[in-house]
């Protein structure tokens, strides 16, 4: 399974991560050699009945939440912690004019 | 419009659940406070925090499915739908996709152009909404409230509607479901056209 | 009870390994101020103990070794830490790690790497390895780490020290930075057994805030045992293959001879999943680690990088400069194999193999079988910088630990030997919340087994 520089570019894209121009070859060597790596699962075959056995550890069902106004504390407000925040809102810049 | 083409508009009802707290963690869902002071790690999406879900919201969505007509599913499963935007803190939205709440129900109303339709809903399912971002308050830049983050939601895929018309019929009767937790301001409702996209995610409660 | 200086200076002279991130002025005041408000009734009063800095602590930042949350102050702290400070510990400032746990020789931190305490040219092992060299150095009798795919066990190892890893659902994970949701655990290093499940004990139980935290009591420590009479030990065949280390192999079954002498019945076993177990691990943690880690944006809390003329470039700079290469390799990884057409080629696959390796485990747990014993990692601590190439190579050394994480159950390392000089660990593997039972078999083996000499 071979990992081209686009499908490196295009998952970046997707991660919202940059990727330099001379590291691209490099990705996607290494990302080539884990997928190949990894891809020793599909020497099993696949489940032919539809229905996938899977397997999360953990309680069988969730535990619910009583619905209380009771939040779980925060020591200090978004102002302490935010890297930009003004007027009690979180500032970013907006969204590119030619997306 | 070219002969032979149908407008087929596909309903997909936001409404949300009127209980006192968010759907994955305690902070109040109560209207009109101070931009992020209804915030706690879960909803701020701060490292190392975890969704633990509402009963009451998932008993009103119940509710809302049952009046519907829908099946309610004993199991379904909580799933994340991963995107990258200022008021979505985590990065994804935990809402549901293979296995949703209720599936297959039926809304009828009276459509102007058609008389007595019983649209099909499609399935009906649990999700949490996002913050608010406000474009025109700041310039060259966008704020982010997160008091709405986390508020739940149910999301109704209903059948096609023919004909615009319809589909302000159809909306009109979601407005009747009785889905409030109790009298006073309305629950509110948001409808989108159309379908969203989105890759899967991994499917665990948090 | 520990003075509070002296736990501080022993920290500061450990200085060398480059474990610890709390500044030493910083770790001083706040240690005295704790020791000053520690209630005598605790159960660890005055204990030190040191917190991975993927755990948050409202002393001190909390970092996950990465640049993306560089002078981050937590404005909450985890679960396991509320319940340290009540049973009167002392929080001993916040340890060196991979970054976001992703790594397993504590190279990958942007904060420098972590020197093995006994050999300076080696690595500690990770992600938890500054918890792990402290510990082995002397510097702590404990500190806490977290597992994900071998985390505390594999360093554990490397630094002579023991590492156990609870049950999925045992220690709430509310406030643990999660890197693999499904797979993540709070664990602890000890310099015994004693000091390491004392710990352990104080930070289980049930927790509201974590609803994949079971409802159960703290975990209750069992006595230590005459003999380990009754007990049925098996050997997984496929974790004692033809090209183990010999010398591994030596310390192993010099462990096991122990085991018989104890009164334990030993039998060989099979856990046939398990060469599956890697590439399982490789498709799911990243996985879930690239949706983990979408929250690091820039947007709430750590630091913006430079380049953000608008949104894109805000997430793609900060994104790009604050993670380093392992954590940006592991999300493409991750994003590739949930994108739309390999699904079900990888995702799907990996989730459908996890279910037939826990499988493998019920299977011989069904059978009479009380512990699995296993040699911890293949090897000792290797060299720095000897599987920075070859990411793949760095995998394999996760190789005898990840089954525990997938399956859910409980395992702990000890100290059974020494190769070359260096530490090896042995693995006890027991059965989801029977923690008690492997505890036992680990107290008893510890009284007996010769962890400094040679194999």
């Amino acid at each position: 399974m071979s990992v081209s520089r686009d499908d490196v570019l295009r998952i970046a894209q997707l991660a919202e991560l940059d990727v330099e121009e001379d590291a691209l070859p490099d990705v996607a060597e290494q990302m080539s050699r884990i997928l190949d790596y990894v891809a020793q699962l599909s020497a099993m075959p696949a489940s032919t009945n539809g229905t996938v056995k899977t397997f999360v550890p953990g309680p069988d069902a969730i535990r619910f939440r009583p619905d209380e106004v009771a939040p779980w504390p925060l020591a200090f407000g978004p102002a302490a912690f935010a890297p930009a925040f003004k007027e009690g809102f979180f500032v970013v810049p907006k969204l590119g004019q030619f997306e | 419009m070219a002969a032979g083409w149908e407008t087929v508009i596909g309903l997909e009802t936001h409404v949300q659940l009127r209980t006192k707290s968010k759907m994955f963690c305690g902070c109040s869902t109560a209207f009109g406070a101070p931009p992020n002071t209804q915030v706690c790690p879960v909803c701020l999406g701060l490292p190392g925090a975890l969704p633990v879900p509402n009963g009451a919201a998932i008993r009103l969505a119940v509710r809302g499915a049952l009046s519907l007509g829908c099946t309610v599913h004993p199991k379904s499963i909580f799933a994340r739908k991963n995107y990258f935007y200022p008021d979505l803190p985590k990065g994804y939205q935990i809402s549901q996709h293979d296995q949703p709440l209720a599936t297959n129900g039926t809304l009828s109303f009276v459509s102007p152009e058609r008389g007595i339709v019983n649209a099909t809903i499609v399935r009906l399912h649990v999700e949490e909404d996002a913050g608010k971002s406000i474009h025109d308050r700041f310039p060259k830049a966008t704020a982010v409230d997160l008091n709405r983050s986390g508020v739940p939601l149910i999301e109704i895929v209903g059948g096609s509607a023919r004909v615009p018309t319809d589909a302000q019929a159809a909306a009109r009767v979601h407005r009747h479901l009785r889905l409030r937790h109790g009298e006073g301001q309305s629950a509110r409702r948001r409808q989108r056209v159309g379908a969203a996209g989105g890759c899967h995610g991994p499917q665990h409660a948090d | 009870m520990s003075d509070a200086k002296a736990v501080a200076d022993r920290l500061v002279k450990s200085k060398r390994l480059n474990a610890l991130l709390t500044p030493s002025k910083e770790l001083r005041s706040a240690l005295t101020a704790q020791a000053a408000a520690a209630r005598p009734t605790g159960v660890l009063y005055g204990m030190p103990v040191a917190v991975k800095d993927n755990i948050c602590t409202l002393e001190f930042t909390t970092t996950c070794g990465s640049r993306i949350l560089e002078g981050y102050r937590s404005p909450y702290e985890a679960t396991a830490v509320t319940k340290l400070k009540a049973a009167g510990a002392l929080i001993a400032g916040k340890t060196n790690c991979d970054e976001f746990a992703m790594g397993s020789s504590t190279e990958h931190s942007a904060y420098g790497r972590v020197v093995h305490p006994l050999d300076k040219t080696r690595v500690p092992g990770g992600s938890s390895g500054g918890s792990a060299a402290l510990v082995g150095a002397g510097a702590l009798p404990a500190a806490l780490g977290s597992e994900t795919g071998g985390s505390v066990r594999q360093p554990a190892s490397f630094c002579g020290v023991v590492g156990i890893k609870p049950t999925y659902g045992r220690v709430s994970r509310y406030g643990l930075v999660a890197f693999g949701s499904s797979l993540d655990q709070i664990g602890v290093l000890g310099r015994s057994v004693h000091d390491a499940a004392r710990v352990l004990s104080v930070i289980s139980g049930r927790d509201p805030r974590d609803a994949t935290c079971e409802d159960r009591d703290p975990l209750r420590l069992p006595t230590v045992p005459e003999s380990l009479q009754g007990f049925v030990i098996g050997l997984p065949r496929e974790y004692f293959p033809a090209e183990l280390d010999p010398a591994v192999r030596r310390a192993c079954d010099r462990a096991v001879r122990l085991l018989r002498d104890l009164g334990a019945a030993v039998r060989e076993v099979s856990l046939p999943h398990t060469a599956y177990a890697v590439p399982t691990y490789y498709v799911i943690a990243p996985a879930e680690a690239s949706s983990n880690l979408a929250r690091y944006d820039g947007v709430r809390y750590g630091p913006r990088f430079d380049g953000h003329a608008d949104l894109r470039g805000l997430y793609r700079a900060t994104r790009g400069q604050g993670f380093g290469a392992e954590v940006r390799r592991r999300i493409l990884v991750g994003t590739y194999v949930l994108s739309a057409g390999f699904y079900d080629a990888y995702y799907r696959r990996a989730q459908q193999m996890r279910a037939l390796i826990a499988q493998d485990f019920r299977n011989v747990f069904d059978r009479g079988v009380d512990l699995l014993f296993t040699p911890t990692t293949p090897s000792p601590a290797f060299k720095a910088g000897e599987k920075l190439s070859d990411p793949i190579a760095m995998y394999m050394s996760d190789i005898f630990t990840v089954t525990a994480n997938l399956a859910g159950v409980p395992a702990i390392s000890l100290p059974i030997g020494r190769v070359k000089g260096l530490p090896i660990g042995g693995q006890l593997i027991g059965q989801a919340f029977l923690e008690d039972e492997m505890l036992e078999a680990a107290y008893a083996l510890e009284r007996v087994v010769p962890a400094t000499d040679e194999a």
